[in-house]
Order: structure tokens, then sequence, then C-alpha cells
């Protein structure tokens, strides 16, 4: 798989969600996979097999870090980069998000316009393809 | 309706995005009161968090900088600050009520 393709958004904000499905799917024709949970993405990813994956932070249930750790324990999800959302921006607390093993992360409030182009910069530095 | 991040897009996409902004307005009085009625401080500061990331998102950047403000002062430290802030915000999203 050398195209960026399918994009799974893990977000449990309605109007977050919304905007992300204009961005991603109306401007970036991205093929979006909505979840709304990380127990709904843990659920959708075998399926959806997404070149990407856009990661809430601070959620109900699962976090973002927690989704994240069992995405990776998934067959073929341990090459899929992950971006994580916050709308902390504390460079200590980036570093942190960081740590967890993400490919970078996307500071809340985004441009809708930029984001499709941001999320193709962080899959074309992870290779541009899955590794495993 | 706020300054919005897509101006230079073709105009039915940015009637599309028009139509999403109009939505979540729409619902930012629902939001308020979620804030308002928060039953502790964790809730007040989640909900204000949410607002925080989103507002910007659609093109309402004074609604997300009011957001931040008052999730700053929510931990408690000083009740009136936090109150001037909550008015402020809700004087803004008032605001955006408006035809």
């Amino acid at each position: 798989m050398n195209e960026l393709r399918r994009v799974m958004c893990v977000e449990d904000d309605p109007d977050i969600r919304m905007i992300l499905e204009f961005s991603l799917g109306t401007l970036g024709a991205y093929q979006v996979c909505l979840c709304e949970s990380g127990q709904a993405a843990l659920s959708q990813a075998p399926a959806f097999a997404p070149d990407i994956v856009l990661l809430d932070v601070m959620m109900p249930g699962l976090s973002g870090p927690q989704t994240l750790e069992a995405l990776r324990a998934q067959p073929g999800m341990s090459g899929v980069p992950v971006v994580f959302l916050t709308a902390k921006a504390m460079p200590d607390e980036v570093e942190e998000l960081l740590q967890y093993g993400a490919s970078g992360v996307i500071v809340k409030p985004f441009d809708p316009v930029s984001l499709p182009q941001d999320i193709r910069i962080y899959w074309e530095h992870r290779g541009g393809r899955r590794t495993d | 309706m706020g300054a919005a991040p897509t101006d230079d897009l073709p105009s039915e996409t940015r009637a599309q995005f028009m139509v999403l902004q109009r939505r979540f307005v729409a619902g930012l009085p629902l939001r308020w009161l979620e804030i308002r009625d928060a039953p502790d401080s964790l809730s007040m500061r989640s909900a204000l968090h949410r607002l925080c990331g989103s507002a910007g998102s659609y093109g309402f950047e004074r609604i997300g900088q009011c957001a931040r403000a008052a999730e700053a002062l929510a931990s408690g430290e000083s009740a009136a600050a936090l109150a001037q802030a909550l008015r402020v915000l809700e004087t803004e999203i008032g605001l955006l009520q408006q035809p």
C-alpha cells in the first residue's frame, strides 16, 4: 500500500467528528472511518484497515494512549502511524504523548483545510507503507 | 459567523462548511448549559476543554479562547475570576445566537 487512502478518526466529541469528516472526507477525499470511542476503534480497525489513525487523547473509557497500546497489539496494526489529537499543547505534554509511540501530535483547534496535507506528511514521514 | 478558515475554497465546499458552522452554533447553548450546570469542577473543565478544541476548528477562535481562559480558572483558585470568565464566554456565545 503506497497511497494514503483510509483514515480512522477516534474522537468522542461529535462536533469534532463532524469537522474531521468534512476536512478529511470532503476536502481530503480520503475514506474516513469515524469512531466515537477507543473501544469502537478496536472493533472497527481490523475490517477498515486504516493507513493512519487520528486519535483523541482525552476520552471516556479507553484513553488515547490506552487505545494506541491496544491497537498496536492487533494484527497488522503495529506499523500504522497514529497521530494524537489534543487540545493540550504544552511542550512537555506533547513530548509525553510522543513517548507512547505516536507519529505526531496535532493540536486542537486545527485548520480543516490544511489537515489533509498535515496527516499526509505524517504518513509519508512514516515511509508510506505498512511495516508488517 | 466567525472568521472561516475556508475562504479560498470553491463556493459549494464553502457552503458545506457554513452549514456545519451553523449546526455548531446551534449546539452552543446546550454546551453552555453543560458548562454552567456542571456538577463539579472536573466536569466543568472537561466541557470547557472540549469547547476549546472544537470552536476554533469551526472558525470561532474567540469562543475557543474564552473557553480556554475559563478552563484555566476552573480548578477553583478564584471563584470570582472564573465567574467573570464564564460571563465573557456566555456573552460571546450569545452574540453568535443573534440573527
